[in-house]
């Protein structure tokens, strides 16, 4: 381990430039760019249920959200809003975590319908899990089963108006209470559960980092941690030749 | 004109490769992957990967009454739910040996056909914007939110209505509502004109489906295809006309075939059906008048019911196919044990496992959506 790779210990932040502002413009600034966020947002809609059915009539003519500025987006690094779409089912709640730690800060999460709520519906199934902001922070939820396209809008109105404040800041939460977010996903998945990203230096970086960031669930985090390994493209061109030609693997010739 | 350095080089050759499409994919309907192996955009392999948005139906049913089951059942299959409450209500009513009252099945047949209507409005939609044309996609979710508003007012929700309880229906029709009916229907009829030359005539879509994802009749027999995608292969096989349930006997309708079989066949015979659905709407609304009479036969306690024992299976004719309950009860409370028969799980699994092999990338996605494939409904 050479000196650059040295990190601060547990509970340090980095240092953050917190010099005093003297522009006096700098408040009309900030509401300026506020503004402009909250009304130029790239939504992600995992349609992780049924609600998902009632987004096509929201998104398209008849209610039409892109007069909010709101748009869908295909991948989770361009998107600013997250939209869980009903029950979330063990095997894509993974797939939830993953696409919502790869977002890019500020990120908001809505959950709509009342199975991200309290498990709805399926209260007694073995198969969903039943509160989403166990597992990661939500910025609105949607109730309804399932809630009507102008729910969707009142509800995407509510987080602009939210962005607009300055409140709407959930999203600082799943960095300075890492610990008992992972702990509920380590409830689900099992103890061996980790994420390609690496939130605990993501905290670090923003200097968000709390009394919750680290604790015994991350503890875990390090002992199971398996190196990630580099793929790497294999190309053993003059074995895939030799197999074209029908050689067999085995048979290494020459191809001309 | 080649540059001046140009030399021939030779290339290794390319190799396979996997790719995942899936579970949040817009060429995927909904919540399901797909894994394929490629040669080039050749496909060589697909493998589908479910169980994303599976909640444990058949378990969840074990443990509610009887009556509380009616308010998941729609949920199997979110697109077109009728079919699943109306199918599960039949299979409870034939245990308990329920007389039905005429107004409440034509109610019923109405309901289906305008479920039906609204399905395959949504299909077209997103099987054209996987051609890239989503002007369909706008117009298709434009026309079927006018089905939902006559949902809404005749049972108080847009998609899930549970209008339907073993014995009869919940309430009879609003005033007026059978006129607003006709309204919407020639409407409806009136935009397929407008569809036909956005979608159905443009060569830009004819092209792209003609062929594709094609399977013959023993093909689709032996892998278990029903509904629209087995009558695009050429057989005029439907649960309504062969095997009648409600009033489907007394109506006049004709079953809509094709022969090609590809994604194309599928969808034209998907279009002829619209216009069939109508057709049924308007006898129904043309004979609602003149059947009276209660909508509702009375049943027990539905708190404290408890249904004879026995099984029933019970099929219908669903938009994606044929839709079946099989339904035990051993004299309890609660169902001893429920199963659905889903069109969407021969579709969306052993079908497109199978139509991908040697097909090629871009069309992936259109054979999942010219197969109509549910996936709440594979999963259950
Ligand atoms: S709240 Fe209702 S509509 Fe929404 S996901 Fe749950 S069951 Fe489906």
């Amino acid at each position: 381990m050479t000196e650059v790779t040295k990190t601060p210990a547990a509970g340090d932040a980095l240092p953050v430039k917190t010099g005093k502002r003297t522009n006096p413009l700098a408040n009309v600034f900030d509401e300026l760019v506020r503004f402009a966020q909250s009304r130029s947002l790239f939504m992600l809609h995992y349609c992780t249920g049924c609600g998902a059915i009632e987004l096509p009539p929201a998104m398209t003519s008849r209610f039409d959200m892109e007069r909010l500025g709101i748009q869908p987006m295909v991948s989770p690094r361009q998107a600013d809003i997250l939209l869980v779409t009903g029950y979330v089912s063990v095997k894509t709640l993974k797939r939830v975590i993953l696409t919502y730690e790869q977002m890019n800060s500020p990120k908001y999460v809505i959950g709509i319908c009342s199975c991200t709520v309290n498990g709805g519906m399926y209260w007694q199934s073995y198969a969903t899990a039943k509160k989403l902001n166990d597992y990661m922070p939500v910025d609105i939820y949607i109730a309804g089963c399932m809630p009507r396209p102008e729910a969707v809008i009142a509800g995407l109105r509510g987080l602009i108006e939210d962005i607009r404040r300055g409140t709407a800041d959930t999203w600082k939460d799943y960095y300075r209470r890492y610990d008992h977010y992972l702990g509920n996903q380590q409830r689900l998945f099992g103890e061996d559960w980790q994420t390609p990203t690496d939130v605990i230096a993501e905290a670090r970086h923003y200097g968000l980092f709390g009394p919750g960031t680290l604790g015994e669930r991350t503890a875990l985090l390090e002992r199971h941690q398996k190196p990630l390994e580099a793929l790497e493209m294999k190309l053993d061109i003059p074995e895939l030749m030799a197999r074209r030609s029908g050689l067999g693997s085995k048979g290494r010739t020459e191809v001309k | 004109m080649r540059p001046e350095n140009y030399e021939a080089q030779r290339q290794p050759p390319s190799h396979e490769y996997e790719l995942n499409i899936g579970p949040n994919h817009p060429g995927i309907e909904g919540n399901y992957a797909f894994k394929l192996r490629l040669h080039g955009d050749t496909v060589l392999e697909g493998k589908a990967d479910a169980g994303y948005l599976h909640r444990g139906f058949e378990k969840l049913m074990e443990g509610r009454l009887w009556i509380q089951n009616l308010a998941i059942t729609p949920r199997i299959c979110v697109p077109d739910p009728v079919p699943m409450e109306v199918s599960y209500v039949l299979a409870v009513e034939e245990l308990c040996g329920l007389e039905v009252p005429e107004r409440a099945q034509w109610l019923r047949v109405l309901q289906l056909e305008l479920s039906r209507i609204a399905a395959h409005l949504f299909t077209f939609g997103g099987h054209a914007a996987t051609t890239g044309m989503y002007s369909t996609m706008f117009w298709g979710m434009a026309d079927r939110d006018l089905v939902l508003d006559l949902f809404e007012e005749l049972t108080g929700g847009r998609v899930y209505h549970i209008y339907n309880i073993p014995g009869g229906v919940r309430r009879d029709i609003p005033d007026g509502f059978l006129d607003r009916v006709k309204r919407t229907l020639d409407y409806l009829e009136s935009r397929l004109p407008d569809y036909d030359n956005l979608l159905f005539t443009n060569q830009v879509f004819v092209q792209r489906a003609k062929g594709v994802g094609t399977m013959s009749r023993e093909q689709a027999l032996e892998w278990g295809v029903t509904g629209p995608n087995l009558r695009a292969t050429g057989l005029k096989f439907d649960v309504r006309r062969d095997d009648p349930y409600l009033v489907y006997e007394d109506l006049e309708f004709e079953i809509p075939s094709e022969e090609a079989g590809d994604a194309w066949a599928r969808t034209l015979v998907r279009r002829k059906e619209l216009v069939e659905s109508i057709r049924i709407a308007r006898q129904v609304v043309a004979a609602l008048p003149k059947i009276r009479g209660t909508i509702r036969c009375p049943i027990p306690n539905p708190l404290a019911w408890s249904v004879p024992a026995g099984s029933a299976y019970t099929r219908v004719e669903s938009s994606k196919g044929e839709l079946a309950w099989y339904v035990v009860s051993n004299g309890g409370e609660r169902p001893y044990r429920t199963h659905v028969r889903g069109p969407s799980q021969m579709h969306a699994v052993q079908v497109l496992e199978k139509l991908s092999v040697g097909a090629r990338l871009e069309d992936i996605a259109q054979t999942m959506f010219s197969l109509d494939a549910c996936p709440p409904e594979v999963d259950r």
